[in-house]
């Protein structure tokens, strides 16, 4: 409950006004809602008695009757405004929770990065925001309007009915309402929690289904993923079952409620009117009063049914909205850099360390190739340089500034894996520099020899498939690297850069980023000949 | 509204809709009946509280307070037996609608290759998860509805003739005012749906492809623009649902102005006449109190179920959403896999491949291939420069994809839907782009066989494990992020060589690895060779290349084989 609070804390930070405002008027619909059925009923009954005593004529029907027209109309323009209110004002809370995931995300250390399995990270970002659009809409505004509400009529059927009427309402919803709602919430909780993340893990394992299904045909596991789906689906299905179930006895449990509070107000008055102890025309206002307020407890059957799900969702959401402060970053550096490693030294924890004492100066223009077997630290020289690593001793720098004191991206590394992205080849390019016009891409792709093949595609507009699919493993390679060559960086960072590529067009490659970039230090991982033929200056590791 | 719409002798949404309910129409209807029961229930509820108030003030006739309460609670208790039953029914009903759909798009997406007009996987997952979810809310809320609409209003509308014409008669005006309105409600709300479901379907893809590329994003310092541009979707799939609710609430609140007029009318008139002001609208000596409190408890309830249908109507906007993208779904050809991906008992016979006059059509491209024959044992390189159609023949003789023209036979077989799967059990395979599961490592190599000594080193696979922070039981990215590319291919090669294959197919299996550690892959390969089993590799690498008996030349424009 901690946590949901905490979440409905954070969602009002932003939108504080519009809640505080759907809160007032669900109060308002809530309030109106009783008074129009109070005093219709009131109405009747003393109208009907005036006529039976014959002073029908002296009865002041016309305030009353356009009271209740007032009421009638106004009630629904506000539902209206508060329903349109709280919705828009949820709805933008979320979005903004989204993206403030998505921003914590993309704060997490590189090694955490790369092991991000994208479905997984859509289920946090997707699902669990979407299961807390409840917290407001179907827990803390009903509630706390349903609370006022509560009070008020207490109040003012004391006043207007009798005290011991307003009481017995007043008590029956209140304790009944809560009651149902902690039972409910207690017996739900755990099947809810589990039906969403069944329904979770449905999602993420589907997509390992479509993306992964040719290599799972290939190796007979394809039926043996369908099964894991489909346990997922079963898992869900039951859970859900006991969800609705629970939810079912809830709403059970507040129709009971609401039927033992209107018939003590019918009782209760009743017998004080038989009695001669106050007019029916009173009873009657009791009466019609604990009917309308069935509509302060009837929406909280869904917070039951959501509970669980709200639950373990503020949790994983709370957990992952947690930024580190960095410190102010320096925007990107202009001009021609020159990338200088002194005294560096590397180690993940407490392991034997990947580099030591590493001393490397690249100047503006020139090209180093790093050599050396798998595993030696080729890759760690070149994300350390890329600011993605920090390294334990010794500092990286870029002319005279370290290279982590800037905005990610400062310098510009192809790594070994290409990341493209489904959209079309345009997109793809701009994601490293959205302002690039048409002929810049295209000579781009004519540095990386690709203009023709893309050309052949379809040109620009040609659509990717997810992660790029649709490009050979050569293509790939040309295509990042033409979005590396876009940024125009003053430092290059190459991790095997012509791998999948026949000897002619690596020499066409490598020569059209030296052509692309004459002022650019360079840094290669290589262990290709046609690499460290490109080098100015070969580096054994 | 301006699209052109196909016309079409029944809407194919609607058919679908109908098609996937029809299993269930039983249920739907009894549970609907019995909330219709409970609805009218109401009636005598009401006319027991009507006589209380009548008894109250005339004192005579009508209901003691005593038997009013009792019968009240009475008529509760009933009631909500019936709800509570006819909810269970209808959703255990929408659960095996759902269910059973979610069973069909994963069996068929299983067997499918290639994209589907809806996207990638993170829109396939948004069809098969979250969207079909949304034909429960039109069964469980819309279809019982429909049937309290049919029936309620008008039991109450002859009581209300049988007990004043005048109130009878605002509710004959108010009444279908309301679906005529509806009519034009629901095609704004049908768009609007759609559009809703689209934008769902295509934030998941956009995330699902950026996630899992975010290391990368935001090397290009590409992150902050990311997070803008899914700032600007995100707020669209906020303005699009806005749009929906909307229009959901502007209907009930037409509806509920319509009801709230219709009853503060009668409350009015019943006033008047009990106060011997009026003197028309009622038949005989004008209406009695408990006629008067009757009416009045009644008038909500003739407005309720067209209430509950309208709040119910964006319900049945976004199930007819999702049902034309079902029916957009299955229209599709999808190109199918051979076989079915299971494992079978490998096929017999020594494992001999023979391609006759094979032909594939990529796009507007025809790749014409060699007809090619090659023996157990053979060590073939497929060579040719990048794009002209390597992987796309490995593929075909893995049974990936299926050839426009020619034919393939192995192991003394055509290669067809019979053979294909026990074709696959003879086959290693090494993709050029690694994918993982989510599961472990050691899942995603031996798919949960324990990792053998010699795997391990047979594939350099020692310090790889070392250096990961839970070993084997690492959990990867989907593209194997957590390991250099070059450790990726290891996995991939130990994966080939733990299915014991007889035929080994790699696609550019030395790729990103430095001489030494191509070398000890090229040695896994050929000692695999060794053994007996045939090596078909798509190369550049003139070392690997050099190390093979036969080379198949793959040319944009035709190939040919020379050994």
């Amino acid at each position: 409950m901690a946590k949901l609070w905490h979440i409905f804390c954070l969602m009002m930070r932003g939108e504080r006004r519009s809640l505080l405002r759907g809160l007032a008027l669900s109060a308002l619909v809530l309030i109106m809602g009783a008074s129009l059925l109070g005093l219709s009923g009131w109405f009747i009954v003393a109208a009907s008695a005036a006529g039976l005593a014959g002073v029908g004529a002296v009865f002041d029907v016309f305030r009353p009757s356009a009271m209740v027209r007032f009421l009638a109309v106004t009630r629904t323009a506000t539902r209206y405004g508060e329903r349109v209110l709280t919705h828009d004002a949820t709805l933008r809370a979320l979005a903004k929770l989204r993206v403030t995931l998505l921003a914590a995300l993309s704060t997490r250390s590189h090694d955490r990065l790369i092991r991000l399995r994208g479905a997984q990270a859509l289920n946090r970002i997707v699902a669990d925001v979407d299961a807390l659009d409840g917290v407001p809409l179907r827990l803390f505004l009903p509630l706390i309007a349903g609370g006022a509400t509560q009070v008020l009529a207490l109040a003012v059927l004391s006043w207007l009915v009798d005290w011991r009427v307003a009481v017995a309402v007043f008590g029956i919803f209140t304790l009944g309402g809560l009651g149902v709602v902690l039972w409910g919430v207690r017996g739900a909780r755990v099947p809810s929690r589990r039906a969403e993340s069944a329904a979770q893990a449905f999602r993420a394992r589907f997509i390992d289904l479509v993306s992964t299904r040719e290599d799972l045909a290939l190796y007979g596991q394809l039926p043996d993923q369908l099964v894991a789906c489909r346990d997922a689906e079963t898992r869900r299905q039951t859970a859900a079952t006991t969800t609705d179930l629970r939810e079912r006895q809830a709403g059970a449990a507040l129709m009971v409620v609401s039927a033992l509070a209107a018939a003590s107000a019918l009782w209760i008055g009743g017998t004080l009117a038989a009695a001669g102890e106050i007019t029916p025309a009173r009873a009657a206002i009791g009466f019609f009063t604990a009917l309308a307020l069935m509509e302060t407890v009837a929406p909280l059957r869904r917070a039951v049914a959501e509970i669980g799900r709200m639950i373990g969702a503020a949790r994983r959401v709370t957990a992952q909205t947690e930024m580190p402060d960095l410190p102010d970053a320096l925007p990107w550096p202009e001009g021609p850099q020159s990338l200088t490693f002194s005294s560096v030294t590397f180690a993940r924890g407490t392991a034997r360390p990947v580099l030591s004492d590493f001393n490397l100066t690249v100047a503006p223009g020139e090209w180093v190739a790093l050599k050396g077997p798998s595993g030696v630290g080729k890759s760690t020289v070149l994300l350390l340089a890329a600011g993605a690593l920090r390294q334990v001793n010794g500092e990286v720098c870029l002319n005279d500034q370290p290279v982590t004191a800037f905005l990610p991206g400062a310098t510009t590394l192809v790594g070994q894996r290409a990341a493209l992205i489904q959209g079309t080849i345009a997109e793809n390019l701009r994601l490293a520099a959205p302002e690039a016009t048409d002929e810049a891409l295209w000579a781009a792709l004519a540095a990386t020899a690709l203009d023709k093949v893309v050309a052949g595609k379809g040109g620009l507009d040609a659509r990717l498939g997810p992660r790029g699919a649709g490009l050979s493993g050569g293509e790939t390679r040309r295509l990042v690297l033409a979005r590396a060559i876009l940024r125009q960086p003053s430092v290059l960072l190459l991790d095997e850069p012509t791998e999948g590529l026949d000897t002619e067009t690596s020499d066409r490659v490598l020569a059209g980023i030296r052509a692309a970039l004459p002022e650019a230090a360079v840094l290669i991982a290589a262990h290709r000949a046609e690499e460290q033929g490109a080098a100015d200056r070969i580096l054994s590791l | 509204m301006t699209r052109p719409k196909k016309r079409r002798p029944v809407a194919p949404d609607r058919q679908r809709l109908k098609t996937l309910l029809a299993g269930e129409n039983r249920a739907i209807k009894l549970a609907s009946y019995m909330t219709a029961a409970s609805a009218l229930l109401w009636l005598p509820q009401a006319a027991v509280v009507a006589g209380v108030f009548a008894r109250l003030l005339t004192g005579e006739g009508g209901v003691t307070v005593l038997t009013g309460v009792i019968a009240f609670l009475g008529f509760a208790a009933l009631r909500l037996m019936l709800n509570y039953l006819a909810e269970g029914l209808l959703f255990r009903a929408g659960q095996n609608i759902v269910t059973r759909t979610r069973q069909e798009i994963l069996v068929r997406e299983a067997n499918s290759l290639g994209t589907s007009p809806l996207g990638g996987p993170g829109a396939l997952a948004a069809l098969a998860g979250e969207k079909l979810d949304a034909l429960l809310p039109y069964i469980t809320r819309y279809a019982p509805a429909q049937t309290r609409v049919m029936t309620v209003p008008f039991a109450i509308l002859a009581i209300a003739f049988w007990q004043s014409w005048a109130v009878g008669l605002v509710f004959v005006i108010a009444g279908p005012l309301i679906p005529v309105f509806m009519a034009l409600v629901g095609y704004a709300a049908k768009e609007a749906s759609e559009r809703q479901m689209q934008e769902i379907g295509s934030l998941g893809d956009l995330l699902v492809d950026r996630l899992a590329a975010l290391a990368d994003i935001r090397l290009l310092g590409a992150a902050p623009r990311l997070i803008e541009r899914f700032e600007q979707a995100a707020d669209d799939l906020r303005d699009r649902t806005m749009a929906v609710l909307r229009i959901a609430f502007l209907s009930s609140t037409v509806l509920e102005l319509f009801a709230a007029l219709g009853v503060a009318m009668v409350a009015v008139w019943v006033g008047f006449s009990l106060l011997g002001e009026l003197s028309w609208g009622a038949y005989g000596g004008g209406i009695t109190p408990w006629g008067g409190i009757f009416l009045l408890l009644l008038a909500p309830d003739y407005f309720q179920p067209l209430r509950d249908l309208s709040a119910a109507w964006h319900d049945k906007a976004a199930a007819l959403a999702v049902a034309g993208e079902l029916d957009a779904w299955q229209a599709h050809e999808a190109e199918t896999l051979l076989g079915t991906g299971d494992k079978v008992a490998p096929l017999a016979g020594p494992a001999r491949i023979r391609t006759s006059g094979l032909s594939v059509t990529r796009g507007s491209r025809v790749i014409a291939y060699p007809d090619a024959d090659i023996l157990p044992g053979a060590r073939v390189a497929l060579s040719g420069p990048s794009g002209a159609g390597k992987t796309t023949l490995l593929r075909v003789l893995a049974g990936l994809e299926r050839p426009s023209r020619g034919a393939v036979e192995v192991a003394g077989q055509a290669l067809s839907d019979d053979t294909a799967d026990a074709w696959r059990a003879r086959l290693g395979w090494m993709p050029q782009a690694p994918m993982f599961l989510g599961r472990s490592l050691r899942h995603n190599i031996a798919f949960g066989a324990p990792l053998s000594a010699d795997l391990i080193s047979d594939a350099a696979l020692k310090q790889v494990l070392a250096a990961l922070p839970k070993g084997d039981l690492t959990v990867l990215g989907e593209t194997g992020g957590g390991l250099s590319g070059g450790e990726a291919r290891r996995v991939m090669l130990a994966r080939a060589l733990a299915a014991r294959p007889d035929v080994v197919l790699a696609d550019e299996p030395t790729a990103d690895l430095d001489h030494e550690t191509a070398d000890r892959v090229t040695e896994a390969l050929l000692a695999l060779a060794d053994r007996g089993a045939t090596l078909i590799v798509a190369t550049h690498d003139a070392r690997l290349i050099a190390r093979m008996d036969q080379v198949i030349e793959i040319a944009p424009e035709g190939g040919r084989a020379h050994g």
